[in-house]
């Protein structure tokens, strides 16, 4: 097993969680000082879960449809729990470290592709 | 009283979940650290270095270290060394019944192993499912509790009004209650999917055991049989009756890495002593989800391949994808970690939820608490702080007991649980208020000695280039820190309780009542 794989996933979910929490109004109150403007709520969520799609289907591809899968949900209990943490302790960092980790993710692939 | 959906199934959750909740909690820590089950062991045994031992060698030694304990066995069976533990496990029997004796032998000598007397990781990874009790009884016990569980777990998704509003929702600084209830919300639906699967596959572990009348009926006594027929075991032969002289285990061992292209884990010899002996090896793999395990037979005397497993078909492959999966030998060092936090989430789920249960039923203003959330309470602190105390105490004794003391592992076994008395009976005398912050230093101080302790006593600088336990002592640090973050956050609760006492207005106060 390729532990960039694995930490690719994570970083999907990350963004994916990320950009589901500032979705909510409570969380990009917190984050941002506002409400969610009302023609950010969809792109968000769409971004959210087509994140997190992808992290499934970068799992499948890397690991097959047996190992894939298992590693995805467990990718996306470490991501929700550091959404999480952000989220309560550190609002203000969640928009940053979702965004930033687009780019950690492509830097990523390298590794995954050698792997 | 007409009640909605809900609300039972509230009272269902409260209920379920305080019943088995201490003995879950106590199997999901022990659980979660026998994922990293062999390198505990590799801790707990510094003796013994990275050796490559040869697994034909390895055979041929343990087979005649058996066959001076007990020529005329039932059975042996011998676990061959892994790069992980550097070591040969060698079990025999006179019958079925018992008694099962085991011995540790060195791969290179096929003496009894130098290295300290203890149970490493092993007890962790028996009690989290037979709680150190009869097997039988434990492993009941267990069971109960995961089926509990499972009401627990699907119970508390009906009644979780919110869940993917407060998915990521974690109030800090507000009421208590609120609090412990956004803590055990996030602990347990972020984890759900592992909660779940962890407590369906345990009871499918175990589910042959629960529940034998099935095969019991169908094959009337034969129950070997059925192992055979669903693919799990190779057809085996009945003894002669006669005596035989058992060929080169090494030479079996040999032909089997020849055929399956690597190692067997295991090889177990039925009859050695009879002219019609068998012996199995026993393969840990494919390397997939499903814990199959292929095997291969041969003829004792000649060493002559006998038979296979058949093909597993896909009742029986997918009994063994759950169990591996509950298992998790096929995770890398990554997705291991993954699994642990999960097990970690777990144990936190139960943990706040034991809490919630009693701050939810504490008593506004001046009333004294009842004896049953009393007794509530004091086994709350006594499980949740005193568990992880005793795995400590059962790491540092480890390290400070003689290694040449007679009964050396029980004692290790000993320390964990005086441990854990110690801890229960001090919450019990304690105030609560006091009693939660001082065990969770308690438990902070002891990791926090682990390494220190390890360092001192084996000599190795425990971040010297080169050494073997940075990984362990960092895990242990790292459980320190977070016991000493509990221990000031509880500290700081019961400040935070006392001055909203005090501040809390009438109008308040007739609210929350």
């Amino acid at each position: 097993m390729n532990p960039a794989v694995t930490l690719l996933n994570l970083v999907l979910c990350f963004a994916g969680f990320g950009a589901l929490a500032l979705s909510l109004d409570r969380h990009h109150r917190d984050a941002l000082g506002s409400r969610v403007p009302a023609g950010r709520v969809l792109p968000l969520r769409l971004a959210g879960w087509c994140l997190i799609l992808a992290s499934l289907a970068v799992a499948i591809a890397f690991e097959g449809a047996n190992f894939g899968p298992v590693q995805w949900i467990g990718a996306l209990t470490g991501a929700a729990l550091l959404v999480v943490g952000l989220a309560s302790y550190r609002p203000a960092w969640l928009r940053p470290a979702a965004l930033s980790a687009l780019p950690l993710g492509i830097l990523l692939l390298p590794v995954v592709l050698a792997g | 009283m007409r009640q909605g959906l809900r609300q039972s199934m509230a009272w269902l959750h409260a209920w379920s979940g305080l019943v088995v909740g201490w003995v879950l909690f106590a199997v999901f820590v022990t659980g979660t650290a026998s994922y990293y089950k062999a390198e505990i062991s590799q801790w707990m045994r510094p003796e013994l270095g990275a050796v490559q031992a040869d697994p034909v060698r390895s055979a041929d030694l343990a087979a005649a270290f058996l066959k001076g304990k007990m020529p005329d066995a039932a059975g042996w069976y011998i676990e061959l060394p892994k790069p992980e533990e550097p070591l040969i496990t060698v079990h025999w029997w006179k019958s079925l019944e018992g008694p099962f004796h085991q011995a540790l032998l060195d791969p290179e000598t096929g003496a009894p192993t130098k290295a300290r007397a203890t149970k490493g990781g092993d007890f962790l990874y028996r009690f989290h499912f037979e709680l150190s009790m009869p097997p039988m009884l434990g492993r009941y016990i267990v069971g109960a509790c995961a089926l509990v569980m499972l009401v627990a777990l699907v119970s508390g998704i009906v009644t979780h009004r919110r869940i993917f509003a407060d998915f990521f929702t974690f109030r800090r600084g507000k009421a208590s209650q609120r609090n412990w209830l956004d803590a055990h919300n996030v602990t347990g639906v972020l984890a759900l999917p592992f909660h779940l699967m962890i407590a369906y596959t345990g009871l499918v572990t175990l589910a042959p055991m629960y529940m034998p009348w099935g095969v019991q009926t169908a094959y009337k006594g034969d129950e070997i049989r059925f192992f055979v027929e669903s693919g799990m075991m190779p057809e085996m032969r009945a003894p002669a009756g006669r005596p035989g002289e058992l060929a080169s285990v090494g030479a079996m061992v040999a032909t089997a890495t020849a055929r399956q292209g690597e190692a067997p884990e295991g090889i177990g010899i039925y009859n050695p002593g009879d002219a019609q002996a068998s012996v199995v090896a026993t393969f840990e793999e494919p390397h997939g989800l499903a814990h199959l395990h292929p095997q291969i037979a041969f003829d004792g005397a000649t060493g002559a391949v006998l038979a296979t497993n058949g093909g597993v078909r896909a009742a029986a492959t997918t009994s063994a994808v759950m169990v591996g999966i509950h298992e998790a030998h096929f995770a890398g060092p990554a997705l291991r970690v993954l699994f642990f936090l999960c097990g970690v989430l777990g144990a936190a789920t139960v943990a706040t939820g034991l809490v919630l249960w009693t701050v939810a039923r504490t008593p506004k203003g001046a009333r004294e608490a009842g004896l049953g959330l009393r007794l509530v309470r004091i086994l709350n602190l006594g499980t949740i702080a005193g568990l992880p105390v005793a795995v400590a105490a059962y790491f540092l004794a480890n390290r400070l007991l003689p290694v040449d003391l007679a009964a050396r592992a029980e004692w290790e076994v000993g320390a964990f649980f005086a441990a854990w008395l110690l801890v229960a009976l001090f919450g019990a005398a304690r105030a609560e208020a006091r009693a939660w912050p001082e065990a969770f230093a308690a438990a902070a101080l002891l990791f926090c000695a682990v390494p220190l302790v390890s360092a001192a006593t084996t000599g190795a600088h425990p971040f010297a280039a080169g050494a073997r336990f940075v990984g362990f002592d960092l895990a242990m640090l790292a459980l320190a820190a977070g016991f000493a973050f509990a221990a000031r956050k509880a500290g700081r609760g019961v400040l935070d309780t006392a001055r909203r006492r005090a501040a809390r207005t009438p109008a308040e106060e007739a609210f929350q009542a």
